[in-house]
C-alpha cells in the first residue's frame, strides 16, 4: 500500500474515526506538563507545539505503580483477585521513532523467559502511531543509534507532517489492515512523498549530538575497574532517581505486599539503581557509593543487555540529558570512557 | 567576575589551600551550566559566572571530603551558613568564593518569553537590563527582570552573606517581596477544597525521582525516613496522598534551614511547585521564631534551640 495523506484540519475527523473502536491516547497537556493523555475527542493543536513527553511512553505499558492482585484471607485459605488490564484496545497516537524503538527493547524483557502478563498484554492491544520529528531537539543523539528521527519501523503507522498535510504510511499488517478500513484518507502524490523525504533527510542531518559506540563493548569492559573514572564523572551527580524515571528502556521495578489485617494488595512501583536502596528487600545492595550506582546504570544500558538481549539499550531521546539537575551527559560518560 | 574567579581558583589550587574548586561550567545542553568540580589546573579555565548558574553547589561540601574552594551567589551562601550551624560542614574546610547574583534566568520562563524552545537560540547576551536572544535570522530584546526565577524578585541577600573572596562589587536587594509572592498569596485566597483539590493534581504526577531531596542542600539526614522500611513510613510506590506526606515531612524537616534556592523545583521534572511549600514556610519560621535561614552566622539553628523565656501559650 503506497503512502495516505489527510489534510492537518481533517486529523480531528480521522481521530473520531478511530475513537469508535480504539481509545486514543496522544500528547496532552495536564497539570502543567505534557503527558500522553486520553484525546478530549476535540483538539489536535499538540501538532503545533508537541516535541516530546517528560515521562516516556513506556509508562502506558509499564505504569509507575500497578496493582498486579489483591488478596484476602478467608475460611479456606487465600483468595485471589486478579488486576489483570483491561482488554480495551487503544492507539498511542504520536509516539516518536526513538520511544518506538524503546519498547520494541524492552519487549526483549518482557517477553522473555518470564512473560510478563501486563506489560504484555497491553502492548497487545494496542496500536502505535508513530509521528516522525521533523526538528529535533538539542538533546537528541538518536541517529548515533541506528534510528532516523522521521523514520521507523516499530511502529505501526507511521505519520510526517509536510506542512499542511500529514502524510500516512502503513508500517505493519495491523496498521494496514486499519488503514485499509479508514476513510476519508487520499493517496499521496509523489510531491509530497519526496518533500516527506526531505523533510527526514534534514531531520537526521540536524542531529548534532552523538555517542561514540564504537568497539563499545570492549571499552566497557576494559574500563569496568576504572574507580578513578567513574569517581570522577559522578561526583556531580545527585544521586536521584529522574535518569531512570524518564529513560524510555529503564524498566527495574520493586515488589511489595501492602497488608492490612486479613486482606490486601501486591504492588508493582518503577525503582532506580540510582537509589542506595535498591535490591535491599531481597539483600543488601552491593553498591554502597554513588559511583558504583552510576557505573551499574551505563554498563546495565551498554554492556549487560546487549550481551543479554543484543541490543542496547538507549535510544538517544535526551531526556536524562535534559532533565538531570546538574546535566550528567550520557553522550559525555560513555564518549569519555 | 569570571576572570577573578579564575585566577583565585588557580591560585587556591596551585598554593594548595583548597583540593577541590566546585564551581559552574558550561552544560552540554544549549544556556545550562552544570557543577564544575574539580582538583585540576587545567579545568580552571573552563570555570564560568553568567546569569545561568543556577545550581546551589552547597549540596556538595556535606559529600566531598577535604577542603574546597566553593562559588555560592546569595541564597546557596545562606545554606552553607545554615549548614555550618547544625555542624554539617567546617567553615576551616572551605574558601568561600562569593558572586553577587543579579538574579538566575529561568530557561523555561525565557521561552515562554521570545515564543520558541529555548533550543533555537543561537545566542543569548545580557545587555544592561535585558537579555539579547539571536534567534534564527532575527533577534528579541527580553527585559531580564521578567526572566529570572520567582524566587529571585524578592531575593533580600544577592549578595552573599559569608565569603572569602566577594569576586564582584556588592549588588543592592531586589526586594519584590510582593512580585515574588504572589502566586502563594492568591493560592492562599482559594478554599480549602480547593487548595485540596490542586495539591492532589500535583502530587499525583509526582514519580518519586526524590530529586527534591537529593538536590536540596539542607536535606542532609543520612538516611531519610523514606529511606526507612522497617518500619515502614510510607509506601514505596507514589499515592498521591504518601507523596505528599513525603514532601510535607520533608518542608517541615527542612524549615529553618531553607534559604529558598528554588532547587527542589527547578529539580522536578514534572513540574511540581514546590517551593511555593517551602516559601510558605520560610514565611511561617520567619513570623514565629524572627528567624531567617543563613542570615546570622551566630545565631543558633531554629529548631534545636529552646531559651527559658521562650513563649508557651499554645501549652494550657
Amino acid at each position: 500500500m503506497g503512502y495516505k495523506r489527510i489534510k492537518k484540519d481533517q486529523l480531528n475527523a480521522f481521530l473520531r474515526e478511530l475513537s469508535k473502536d480504539y481509545a486514543v491516547v496522544l500528547p496532552s497537556r495536564s497539570g502543567g506538563q505534557v503527558v500522553f493523555g486520553p484525546w478530549d475527542g476535540e483538539n489536535t493543536d499538540f501538532l503545533d507545539w508537541y516535541k516530546n513527553t517528560v515521562i516516556p511512553p513506556k509508562a502506558l505499558f509499564f505504569p509507575p505503580v500497578e496493582e498486579m492482585f489483591r488478596f484476602r484471607k478467608g475460611e479456606e485459605g487465600y483468595e485471589i483477585e486478579e488486576l489483570m488490564p483491561d482488554k480495551g484496545q487503544q492507539i498511542i497516537f504520536g509516539i516518536r521513532p526513538c520511544d518506538a524503538r524503546a519498547l520494541k527493547i524492552i519487549d526483549m524483557l518482557f517477553a522473555d523467559t518470564y512473560r510478563d502478563p501486563y506489560y504484555l498484554r497491553r502492548r497487545e492491544n494496542s496500536l502505535l502511531i508513530g509521528l516522525g520529528c521533523n526538528e529535533p531537539c538539542d538533546t537528541c543523539f538518536c541517529a548515533s543509534l541506528d534510528i532516523s528521527p522521521g523514520q521507523s519501523e516499530d511502529v505501526d503507522i507511521l505519520c510526517t507532517d509536510t506542512g499542511e498535510d500529514l502524510l500516512i504510511e502503513a508500517i505493519s499488517d495491523k496498521g494496514g489492515n486499519l488503514l485499509s478500513r479508514m476513510s476519508g484518507l487520499s493517496d499521496a502524490g509523489s510531491e509530497e512523498e519526496s518533500k516527506a523525504r526531505e523533510l527526514r533527510k534534514s531531520a537526521k542531518e540536524r542531529i548534532t549530538r552523538e555517542i561514540n559506540l564504537s568497539g563499545l563493548q570492549e571499552r566497557m569492559r576494559s574500563n569496568f575497574e576504572n574507580r578513578a573514572y567513574w569517581e570522577k564523572v559522578s561526583k556531580k551527580c545527585m544521586a536521584c532517581g529522574i535518569c531512570t524515571y524518564v529513560c524510555p528502556t529503564c524498566h527495574c521495578f520493586d515488589i511489595n505486599d501492602e497488608n492490612r489485617k486479613k486482606e490486601g494488595k501486591r504492588v508493582r512501583n518503577w525503582d532506580s539503581c540510582k537509589f542506595p536502596l535498591f535490591t535491599r528487600m531481597p539483600m543488601e545492595n552491593p553498591r554502597h557509593e554513588k559511583w558504583r550506582r552510576m557505573r551499574q546504570r551505563y554498563h546495565h544500558k551498554f554492556e549487560y543487555y546487549p550481551m543479554n538481549f543484543g541490543a542496547i539499550a538507549c535510544t538517544g531521546c535526551g531526556r536524562c540529558i535534559r532533565e538531570c539537575p546538574v546535566n550528567v551527559d550520557v553522550t559525555e560518560i560513555i564518549g569519555g570512557i | 567576575m569570571e576572570n577573578r574567579l579564575k585566577e583565585e581558583a588557580r591560585k587556591l589550587l596551585k598554593e594548595g589551600k583548597v583540593d577541590y574548586i566546585v564551581g559552574y561550567g558550561n552544560g552540554t545542553v544549549k544556556f545550562r551550566t552544570s557543577p564544575l568540580i574539580t582538583n585540576k589546573e587545567e579545568d580552571i579555565e573552563s570555570l564560568v559566572i553568567n546569569p545561568f548558574i543556577a545550581n546551589n553547589l552547597s549540596r556538595y561540601p556535606t559529600e566531598i571530603k577535604g577542603k574546597l574552594g566553593i562559588v555560592v551567589k546569595g541564597c546557596d551562601s545562606r545554606s552553607l551558613v545554615s549548614l555550618m550551624q547544625d555542624n554539617k560542614v567546617n567553615r576551616d574546610d572551605m574558601v568561600i568564593l562569593g558572586v553577587p547574583c543579579e538574579g538566575v534566568v529561568d530557561i523555561k520562563k525565557l521561552g515562554e518569553q521570545i515564543g520558541a524552545d529555548i533550543d533555537q537560540a543561537k545566542e543569548i547576551d545580557k545587555e544592561g537590563d535585558n537579555l539579547i536572544v539571536q534567534m534564527d535570522g532575527s533577534k528579541k530584546t527580553v527585559p531580564f527582570r521578567d526572566v529570572i526565577f520567582d524566587k529571585c524578585f524578592g531575593c533580600e541577600y544577592p549578595t552573599p552573606l559569608e565569603y572569602d573572596i566577594l569576586l564582584g562589587s556588592e549588588v543592592s536587594p531586589r526586594i519584590e517581596i510582593e512580585k515574588s509572592l504572589k502566586k502563594i498569596k492568591e493560592f492562599e485566597d482559594t478554599d480549602a477544597p480547593e487548595r485540596w483539590r490542586y495539591w492532589k493534581e500535583q502530587f499525583s504526577k509526582c514519580i518519586r525521582c526524590y530529586a527534591c531531596r537529593n538536590v536540596c542542600p539542607a536535606c542532609f539526614c543520612e538516611r531519610c525516613f523514606v529511606d526507612v522500611n522497617i518500619p515502614q513510613w510510607i509506601t514505596t510506590y507514589g499515592s498521591w496522598q504518601d507523596n505528599l506526606v513525603f514532601q510535607l515531612i520533608r518542608t517541615l524537616h527542612v524549615a529553618g534551614r531553607c534559604s529558598d534556592c528554588g532547587e527542589c523545583e527547578r529539580s522536578c521534572p514534572v513540574g511540581i511547585p514546590l517551593r511555593s511549600l517551602q516559601r510558605k514556610m520560610v514565611e511561617e519560621v520567619k513570623g514565629l521564631f524572627n528567624h531567617e535561614t543563613g542570615v546570622d552566622k551566630d545565631a543558633f539553628p531554629v529548631f534545636t534551640h529552646y531559651e527559658a523565656t521562650d513563649p508557651e501559650e499554645f501549652i494550657k
